[in-house]
């Protein structure tokens, strides 16, 4: 017979929603056990997912904003600049972020295992660790929090190597000169970015026609005008047919159109997949729908009212802000403890180059909900502070109710958009009259300006 | 006692060859054996990212010998041709830029620079070792969803240092045509051979990734490589199955398990299976290059 250590709480999976969990389970004054497969705890957005594309992002605006400067200083660029020489921050970032997060989940006083978990029962799990020894928990409450990786599709063979995935694609060791990049979604959108303004000849492919397709029609438009400037292209209402490595040079992609393109290196990035083969989930009841999701009612609770599921397992949003926010929230409702206000408005934020946000309504949304809406916008390029920064592209939208008083929605695209959106985010959360936009002073010189020249372009469109 | 004085003979002789040894690899002018000239080219063309399939043709073609046995490799059950390669091109093609550029590099040296007389036998094993690091390293890289592009090369160049003692030994003093024992070898390979290989990496610019690999792929020294390619990290690992593999490991499938680096890659007991398992698609890989 095994015996069981018996906590009050198991998270399993240690990214930003397990860690909230974890955290407010420890802070409840319960016993958590929080299992992590690999070694360091954070889970893929430390390690291959928002941190590291983030620190290539910024290592890449930083080289343009050199490039910008030898009107003023005499240099030149490396011929061979490798992704590596972009990367020198990352360790450093990934460390500080890790130690930050162990020290917090130590000061808590969570259990931290670090094996693979798999359910025996609905109420225990067994940790399988490295060496192939067990250690078995029980719980009253179990919270799945495991996460996701990159989709590999059926017809592409990712060899990360010329074929490779958004994990994979981290640990070029050469800028490629081309680049076919698949999918139309954040992830895809984001890398294409950034290759891109590296001088990378970037093509996207999508069965969209346009990318992002889920965010205001105009930042997209934005961001695509932006992409090309940098000599990116998009190719949307494409199917792919094959891709496959030439052996020599090339990844050769075909296209159902017959239309064939060529590049060094191809990027899959069409979609994500839960992290749940390892968990023998049949030992709970619990059924995967047919896109391999846990079905979660609006507390995280699964079909097993006493297993939750938080993050990247449940499906979309996927955001690492939102899946905090799901972790926090499931442990409260598990221990019967007010979890506040749900959140009404969540920004979105997405890492392209320009970056994007947004926040409540959308234009089309508006017109469908209020039967119209007035519109304001504000190119960065009008403001003070955007013509100091040298900022050619750059968009604030706001959009409000069909008579123009009620702030409905805010829409970024440009540098700063995920600060940006913030001010947006509380307008709508007070319920802020468009006017107030207006009466207020902001900072000069600074975006935010953009905010109060948006709200006037609404004003000035109100029928009195 | 006649036992006891071979001991001492064996000792006094692997003295006198550690401090000629020591000697050479201290000296500010050591004599490396030159990088044959098309295997140096061969390097040169695979980091360009302009060279193009006819360049490593005409440049293969410049050896004989070599773009005989690249025809044969393509040509070989390891690599299943769906019809026979008759052409450099077509075998490039075949192969891949890549794998094509490890080969001919390994190919080159091999029959070149360290052709070592009277240690033939044990120069192919440990060709045959490095082989199988190479190709095991690409698919741990694989594994980790890494970028595998330079796994395979720092597998097959990680103990360059131990054929590089070969050639140091046939210059010893008045030992020329004299054959030394090989565990003496071996012992001058466990104390010199990260030295030597690093020099060599040097002294022939191979690319930063493999010259840090050559320095720290050994089980308590890959924490120091910082290249994020993990190349001696990666290649640690892979040294450990090609030599469980090919038979010379004191480790067995389990004890593996317990071995640092599988603990860092973050290998668990299925992983190392599933890596085991390729043993039987990578052993008549290497032996194909070597026959």
């Amino acid at each position: 017979m095994t015996l069981s250590t018996a906590v009050d709480l198991i998270v399993i999976g240690s990214g930003p929603a397990g860690q909230k969990a974890a955290i407010q389970g420890a802070k409840a004054g319960k016993r958590v056990a929080l299992i992590e497969q690999t070694r360091q705890v954070g889970g893929a957005c430390v390690y291959q997912g928002t941190i590291p594309s983030k620190t290539l992002r910024e290592s890449a605006l930083q080289m343009v904003r050199f490039l910008q400067a030898t009107e003023v200083f005499e240099f030149r660029m490396r011929d061979d600049i490798k992704i590596t020489n972009l990367m020198t921050r990352l360790d450093r970032v990934m460390r500080a972020h890790g130690e930050f997060m162990k020290a917090q989940l130590t000061r808590n006083g969570i259990d931290c295992f670090h094996g693979r978990a798999g359910f025996v029962s609905d109420h225990e799990v067994r940790i399988q660790h490295l060496d192939g020894s067990a250690t078995f928990v029980t719980a009253p409450v179990i919270v799945m929090a495991t996460g996701s990786r990159p989709r590999v599709p059926d017809n592409i063979p990712i060899d990360h190597e010329h074929i490779l995935d958004s994990d994979s694609i981290l640990s070029l060791v050469y800028l490629p000169k081309s680049l076919t990049v698949l999918g139309g979604g954040v992830i895809a959108s984001e890398y294409a970015s950034i290759f891109a303004l590296l001088g990378v000849q970037v093509t996207m492919v999508d069965t969209a026609d346009r990318p992002l397709k889920f965010l205001d029609q105009e930042l997209t438009e934005e961001f695509c005008g932006s992409f090309e400037k940098t000599g990116g292209h998009y190719r949307g209402g494409q199917n792919i047919h094959t891709v496959q490595w030439d052996g020599r040079s090339h990844v050769t992609t075909v296209l159902e159109s017959g239309e064939t393109l060529e590049s060094e290196k191809v990027l899959v990035a069409l979609g994500r997949v839960s992290n749940l083969e390892h968990l023998n989930l049949q030992a709970t009841g619990i059924q995967p729908t047919t896109r391999g999701l846990i079905s979660v009612n609006t507390h995280c609770q699964t079909t097993v009212p006493h297993i939750y599921a938080v993050g990247d397992v449940i499906g979309p949003p996927s955001l690492a802000s939102c899946s905090m926010e799901q972790g926090r929230r499931a442990v409260c409702h598990a221990l019967g403890l007010n979890s506040g206000v749900s959140p009404e408005h969540i920004p979105m934020g997405i890492y392209t180059i320009p970056e994007m946000s947004s926040v409540g309504l959308s234009e089309q949304d508006a017109i469908a909900k209020h039967g119209g809406a007035l519109v304001g916008r504000a190119r960065f390029h009008e403001i003070a502070r955007g013509q100091i920064s040298g900022m050619t592209n750059g968009l604030l939208k706001m959009v409000a109710d069909p008579k123009g008083d009620l702030l409905l929605g805010v829409h970024i695209v440009g540098e700063g958009a995920t600060e940006l959106i913030h001010i947006g985010q509380m307008g709508l959360l007070h319920h802020m009259p468009i006017d107030r936009f207006i009466d207020n002073i902001f900072n000069f010189p600074t975006l935010a300006e953009a905010y109060r020249v948006a709200a006037l372009d609404i004003a000035k469109q109100r029928q009195h | 006692m006649a036992h006891s004085s071979i001991v001492s003979l064996e000792q006094e002789e692997r003295e006198t060859l550690r401090a000629f040894i020591t000697d050479q690899l201290g000296r500010g002018n050591l004599e490396l054996p030159l990088l044959p000239v098309v295997a140096n080219q061969v390097l040169l063309l695979s980091s360009d990212p302009d060279s193009e399939v006819a360049q490593f043709s005409s440049l293969i073609q410049q050896d004989q010998a070599l773009a005989g046995q690249i025809i044969r490799i393509a040509n070989s059950p390891a690599y299943a041709p769906r019809a026979p390669i008759v052409s450099l091109q077509q075998a490039i093609t075949w192969l891949g830029l890549n794998m094509l550029a490890g080969l001919a590099f390994s190919v080159s040296v091999q029959s070149g620079v360290f052709h070592t007389t009277g240690y033939e036998q044990e120069v192919r094993g440990l060709w045959r070792h490095a082989l199988a690091t190479g190709l095991f390293g690409k698919e741990i890289a694989r594994r980790i969803r890494h970028n595998v592009e330079n796994a395979f090369l720092c597998g097959l160049l990680h103990t360059i240092g131990k054929p590089a003692i070969l050639h140091l030994l046939s210059q010893a003093p008045g030992r020329s045509t004299e054959r030394f024992s090989w565990r003496t070898v071996e012992s001058l390979f466990d104390d010199f051979h990260v030295t030597a290989g690093s020099k060599l990496g040097a002294a022939w610019q191979l690319p930063d990734p493999v010259q840090e690999t050559i320095r720290y792929y050994q089980d308590d020294q890959y924490h120091q490589a910082s290249s994020p390619t993990k190349g001696a990290m990666i290649t640690c690992l892979a040294h450990h199955l090609a030599s469980v593999m090919l038979g010379n490991s004191s480790h067995d499938e389990k004890s593996l398990l317990t071995l640092p680096v599988v603990q860092d890659l973050n290998f668990y007991p299925e992983d190392m299976t599933a890596l085991l398992e390729l043993s039987e698609t990578i052993k008549p890989s290497v032996e194909c290059f070597l026959s």
